[in-house]
């Protein structure tokens, strides 16, 4: 169902600087994940360069730098790259993947990718996978159940990673979504009235709204559209604004 | 290298805490349908006795009765001096009796029970998710479903109906009952390859997911999770009658 632009075209002010508050937070988060990108082109060109194939030990040089994000960025609690199954040499499929524990130290992701073993060894489908794969650009998958990393409530953003022209994988960061509300919920009590953050789909992500909680969904609007347009709307009532630069809707009831 | 030390669900769960009064035959089970679903592979180096018993939150002294269990049913050996420790063997056994034996372990009783604590996570799981997710949501579901209804191989077959449930779990958008779920098939998944095994029975399981999943999609809360109670009911029954068979 269309969204209405009608009073709602211009954004009143509180609700605009959040939305742009919003969108900031996680910009910090895809400034992670685009160093990330760069370091990770620079491995495999330079391996191109030397005339062979990567192999997953040339992936390790991408770790001092997952490291530094991983202490320095707060909302991030997993970063890596996530190669497309093929491009190693030497395995099938990769995760040079590390995350923060809750001891505050770093480890790296040791995932079973055994399809004999392991019924989740195929990753190609998640969405933080696939959306950069199909549409060539960043993304933001979720919140969503992340039971194949971190067992956590998350979002994660993604974007991928070329080489001469072929998709290689993509490089990403996990934001839990307790995180992502500490970081939000105090931009969104500074409104008069109820709002929530809602993906493309109409997912809640954060909301100080009771009866609109984390996870829920909110059915009606064509959120897509909206965020296609850039611009704030209208629907039944709720006044809908897109966030600068990432696909999340504030939705005020 | 490979990669395939512990992974973030299934293989975390194997590791954690046991509770229960019998902690041996606890060990002993939880380490064992590790081992029979390939969560641990063969030849696999098990961490160190106090490390693992402190994992599993039992003393060294019940750590090493369940080794040697686990030793007797030829699951695991240990070598001494260096490079020594407790590794993962598969026996030469066939499968089909080695899940026998496993079975055997169990009481009717404690079936009847896992049945129900299944049936309660599947239950809220698909009310939940029919409440939770529009079509895009439901994908991964889709696409096990399809792969259950093609594996040719018991052990598969076990693996894509524990995976289903996983990710019913969180299409309910729930961390908690996801873990929940994935801990529940570490202990369930490699005995239902004694029942899955059945063609007949695969399809009819195969056929449930897919109603299931019709009335997640038309958000039919109810109807799903009766539809999911009755499927996960069923398979234990089955599994229960096959206990009473041994």
């Amino acid at each position: 169902m269309g969204v209405s632009p009608g009073l709602a075209t211009v954004a009143t002010e509180p609700e605009a600087w959040v939305a742009a508050q919003v969108g900031g937070a996680l910009e910090a988060v895809f400034e992670t994940v685009a160093a990330t990108r760069a370091d990770t082109a620079a491995v495999l060109h330079r391996v191109a360069a030397e005339g062979r194939r990567p192999a997953s030990r040339d992936l390790a040089a991408l770790r001092p730098g997952l490291h530094l994000r991983l202490r320095h960025e707060r909302l991030v609690s997993g970063v890596g790259f996530v190669a497309d199954p093929g491009l190693l040499a030497d395995v099938p499929a990769w995760l040079e993947w590390w995350q923060s524990g809750a001891d505050d130290a770093v480890h790296p992701l040791l995932l079973d990718l055994d399809p004999r073993r392991s019924a989740y060894s195929d990753y190609t489908h998640w969405d933080w996978f696939a959306l950069p794969r199909d549409t060539g650009r960043r993304a933001v998958a979720g919140p969503y159940v992340d039971y194949l990393c971190s067992d956590e409530y998350s979002l994660t953003l993604s974007e991928p990673v070329q080489v001469q022209g072929r998709f290689a994988g993509v490089v990403a960061a996990d934001v839990y979504l307790r995180h992502f509300e500490a970081a939000v919920l105090p931009l969104l009590r500074r409104l008069s009235r109820p709002a929530r953050l809602v993906n493309a789909r109409g997912r809640v992500a954060a909301s100080t709204d009771p009866a609109q909680l984390a996870g829920s969904l909110t059915r009606g609007p064509d959120f897509g559209e909206l965020l296609g347009s850039g611009r704030p709307g209208a629907y039944e009532g709720l006044r809908l604004v897109p966030c600068r630069g990432v696909p999340l809707v504030l939705v005020l009831a | 290298m490979r990669q395939h030390e512990i992974d973030g669900g299934a293989r975390r769960a194997v590791f954690s805490p046991v509770d229960s009064r019998a902690r041996v035959e606890a060990v002993v089970r939880r380490i064992g349908d590790a081992i029979e679903l390939g969560l641990l592979a063969d030849g696999e180096q098990l961490p160190g006795e106090s490390e693992l018993a402190g994992q599993l939150g039992v003393s060294t002294v019940t750590l090493r009765e369940a080794l040697m269990a686990l030793r007797q049913q030829g699951l695991v050996t240990t070598r001494r001096g260096r490079g020594g420790g407790s590794f993962v063997s598969l026996p030469e056994v066939p499968a089909d009796d080695r899940l026998r034996a496993r079975l055997l372990g169990w009481s009717t009783e404690e079936l009847r029970d896992l049945g129900d604590h299944w049936a309660a996570l599947s239950g809220a799981a698909a009310r939940l998710a029919a409440q939770r997710t529009e079509p895009a949501d439901l994908q991964p579901l889709r696409r096990t479903a399809r792969e259950l209804a093609h594996a040719a191989e018991a052990a598969a077959r076990g693996r894509l109906y524990g995976r289903f449930h996983v990710e019913l779990a969180a299409a309910a958008q729930s961390a908690r009952l996801t873990r929940e779920q994935v801990a529940l098939q570490s202990e369930v998944g490699a005995m239902l390859c004694l029942v899955l095994a059945d063609d007949a029975y695969r399809e009819e399981v195969a056929d449930r997911h897919r109603f299931l999943l019709s009335a997640v999609q038309d958000g039919a809360h109810e109807t799903a999770g009766t539809l999911a109670e009755r499927c996960v009911r069923e398979s234990t029954a089955r599994l229960v009658a096959v206990r009473l068979t041994l």
